[in-house]
């Protein structure tokens, strides 16, 4: 429970930096002046209390907007995290000895300032993806070593017509292209139909489908997977690449050091295993939020959850119809899975190997080289084809050393330790990972995304300007909601 | 063709062979992989990119799931998977996956995948260890239940009737609890009228029961 300040000196410093930070909203939001704090410091949440913000969800951006309000000087805010940790949809798997392999989210990129800043403000350093060496592709009886240099091997000159073309898709409102009706029309295999793409080529645009966008060319919306490339500097090699991309750069000590950080310098602000079941009275001044420890009264009420998890809280009164159709058919079929195989050490990498596969019509997706920075321990990491693997881990473990073995060798077959992680089916608190926005989803919705509703703000990657859906886009969607959150509390 | 040049020729390919073969062979296997999937995936769904890769990662290559969460669809009926894909879509049939997956799909969309998979036979659930004690218990559960009576001969569905042989044994037991729940309706009232004479290990058994049971042949 958050504890009221110690003193009143304390506390007029903290308004201070409230202000300061407030005022400094102010000339970004172009609000008047002559304002003051409404209710910093005031209430605790403890039972009758009025709290300035509560926040829905302990994910990056949860933690982020929370980290804000406190280095603003708040202290009448609380974080409601549903699970019995912090992180959201980025995760460690410890494998002992200081070692971790991360299972959610893991990567940064170009372009990705907003994370690495953060990271930086964190003392959490960063280091490069190991891709030097030769990638294993694996199909029925094939086997072909190649040296990618970095890259999936994508075809540049299709990947450059998709660049060009997304300098029209604004990546934080699509919608708002002067090609989006045009656009929103096609999927992305639409497109791609038209490209003569050979069949060897094929599976690679599948595969990156699916990684990056959550669907098959066929129901990602070309509109959305444009906006994507904008994000990355209208560079597809920048979004769907390793080497100066996207998937090139890693944290020490896995992503979700980030969030554990955060919230250690939150305490106990943020409250584990107080799932939101209710939001009640969302248009008056004071919202109540009906948590499994009881209620939470709040003035502003940051929504930092995927928009499909709103879907399983109850709203009274009911969202606004633009509001409630978004969430609706926000798309949530991407329950990505993902293991970790753990060897004592990175053997492939003697035999000039980068511990890189990709599987064409198999249970890998991809697997790559997840080891620690300097190869302590060897981890290999599998995105995974969920119904092409058995779900029973002893035998996913046994089917996936055999695999290796096929493109690395024996060693394979002597893992010290596994790792399976089913996004869809670990707990009801993900539902999905990436979103495969489908084809006419933006120009219908598009307007309702960020469209606050009474004292609700809505946060999560999903809204951000920039990076929607990565880590960085989590970040910045809690900055800008903690901005929004702070400028709506003063007083005019 | 002279003799020493056939010679000479057979000379080159053993000594590549020598030094390259495996790889040489490895590579032949990966190209032949990509034509033949390649030729038999058009003729089965059409042109890349196919609508019914998007169901893969799920629900297996063609419908066959090895997972026991995430239902098998080779073989079910037409008119039960495009029932439950309408279902999805109008949140008759909750469901957080698939409910706005179905609400973008058009009726035409709908009945190509129902009928791509239903055309598709369905394979034995090898992945899952049955407990025999609830197996037989589930065997007389069947039985006793009449279950054949709506989900036909080897329970392999017809119409508005799921195939229950070989499906997920998650999935199975996920279902049968959300029938008891009240989670799930079937339109008839049939399954929640049936599933409320069953315990908890009732469920279990005939989760049990079907999931190692081998589909036959339509």
């Amino acid at each position: 429970m958050a504890k009221r300040p110690t003193s009143d000196t304390g506390l007029d410093s903290k308004r201070r930096q409230f202000l300061k930070l407030a005022g400094a909203s102010v000339a970004v939001g172009g609000f008047g002046l002559n304002v003051g704090l409404a209710h910093a410091g005031a209430g605790t949440g403890e039972a009758g209390d009025v709290l300035d913000v509560a926040i829905i969800g302990a994910g990056l951006a949860g933690l982020t907007a929370a980290r804000d309000l406190q280095l603003a000087g708040s202290q009448s805010f609380v974080v409601l995290e549903a699970r019995d940790r912090v992180g959201g949809r980025t995760l460690n798997f410890d494998m002992g000895n200081g070692h971790v392999s991360e299972v959610g989210g893991q990567w940064i990129g170009p372009g990705q300032t907003a994370v690495e800043d953060l990271a930086r403000q964190l003392g959490v350093g960063t280091f490069p993806s190991f891709y030097e060496g030769n990638t294993v592709i694996l199909g029925g009886d094939g086997r072909l070593e190649v040296d990618l240099k970095g890259t999936f091997g994508t075809d540049m000159t299709v990947a450059g017509k998709l660049s060009e073309l997304s300098r029209d898709v604004p990546s934080g409102a699509p919608w708002n292209s002067p090609k989006a009706a045009e656009l929103d029309k096609l999927s992305v295999g639409d497109w791609l139909a038209q490209q003569n793409i050979k069949p060897e080529d094929q599976p690679g645009w599948d595969a990156s489908m699916t990684l990056s966008g959550g669907v098959t060319p066929a129901k990602m919306g070309l509109l959305h997977f444009l906006s994507m490339i904008n994000s990355a500097s209208c560079d597809y090699e920048k979004l769907d690449s390793i080497k100066d991309s996207a998937q090139g750069t890693r944290f020490v000590g896995g992503s979700q050091i980030l969030s554990t950080r955060m919230a250690g310098q939150l305490g106990d602000k943020v409250r584990l295993q107080c799932p939101v079941r209710k939001i009640a009275d969302w248009d008056r001044e004071i919202v109540t939020l009906h948590t499994d420890q009881g209620l939470v009264r709040a003035r502003k009420v940051i929504v930092a959850i995927h928009p499909a998890l709103c879907n399983q809280v109850q709203f009274d009164p009911p969202l606004p119809q633009a509001r409630a159709a978004l969430q609706c058919a926000w798309p949530a079929h991407s329950p990505a899975r993902k293991t970790a195989m753990v060897y004592s050490r990175p053997f492939w990498r003697d035999k000039g190997l980068n511990g890189h596969i990709i599987m064409l019509n198999g249970p890998i997706i991809w697997a790559w080289d997840n080891s620690p920075p300097n190869g302590e321990v060897g981890v290999i990491n599998a995105f995974i084809s969920n119904a092409n693997l058995p779900s029973d881990p002893a035998t996913a473990k046994r089917i996936l050393t055999e695999l290796y073995a096929r493109a690395w060798g024996d060693e394979a077959l002597q893992p010290v330790a596994y790792h399976d992680q089913d996004w869809g089916r670990d707990d009801p608190w993900s539902i999905t990972c990436v979103s495969a926005i489908p084809p006419g989803f933006w120009t219908t919705h598009g307007e309702a995304l960020r469209q606050a509703c009474g004292n609700l703000i809505w946060s999560g990657t999903e809204t951000a300007d920039i990076w929607a859906g990565y880590m960085d886009g989590a970040v910045r969607a809690g900055h800008q909601s903690a901005l929004q959150a702070l400028n709506a509390l003063r007083r005019v | 063709m002279k003799k020493w040049m056939l010679l000479g020729f057979i000379t080159v390919v053993a000594g590549l062979l020598a030094v390259y073969g495996r790889d040489l062979l490895d590579l032949y296997r990966l190209m032949t992989h990509i034509s033949t999937t390649n030729e038999t995936a058009v003729a089965d769904g059409g042109q890349w990119p196919r609508l019914t890769d998007a169901c893969i990662g799920c629900h297996g290559a063609q419908g066959n799931s090895l997972h026991q969460g995430y239902p098998s669809l080779a073989g079910q009926p037409t008119p039960y998977l495009a029932a439950q894909l309408r279902h999805f879509a109008s949140g008759e049939r909750a469901n957080p996956n698939m409910g706005p997956l179905a609400m973008s799909l058009s009726e035409a969309d709908i009945q190509l995948l129902s009928q791509f998979f239903a055309r598709h036979s369905a394979v034995e659930n090898g992945s899952f260890k049955p407990d025999p004690a609830l197996q037989e218990k589930g065997k007389k559960l069947v039985a006793s239940g009449g279950c054949a009576a709506c989900h036909g001969e080897g329970l392999m569905g017809r119409d508005q009737f799921p195939r229950l042989a070989g499906q997920g044994h998650d999935y199975l037991l996920t279902q049968l609890n959300a029938f008891a729940l009240g989670r799930r309706k079937d339109p008839s009232g049939a399954m929640t009228a049936i599933v409320a004479t069953l315990s908890v290990d009732d469920r279990k058994a005939l989760a049990h029961y079907l999931a190692a049971l081998a589909p036959v042949a339509k």
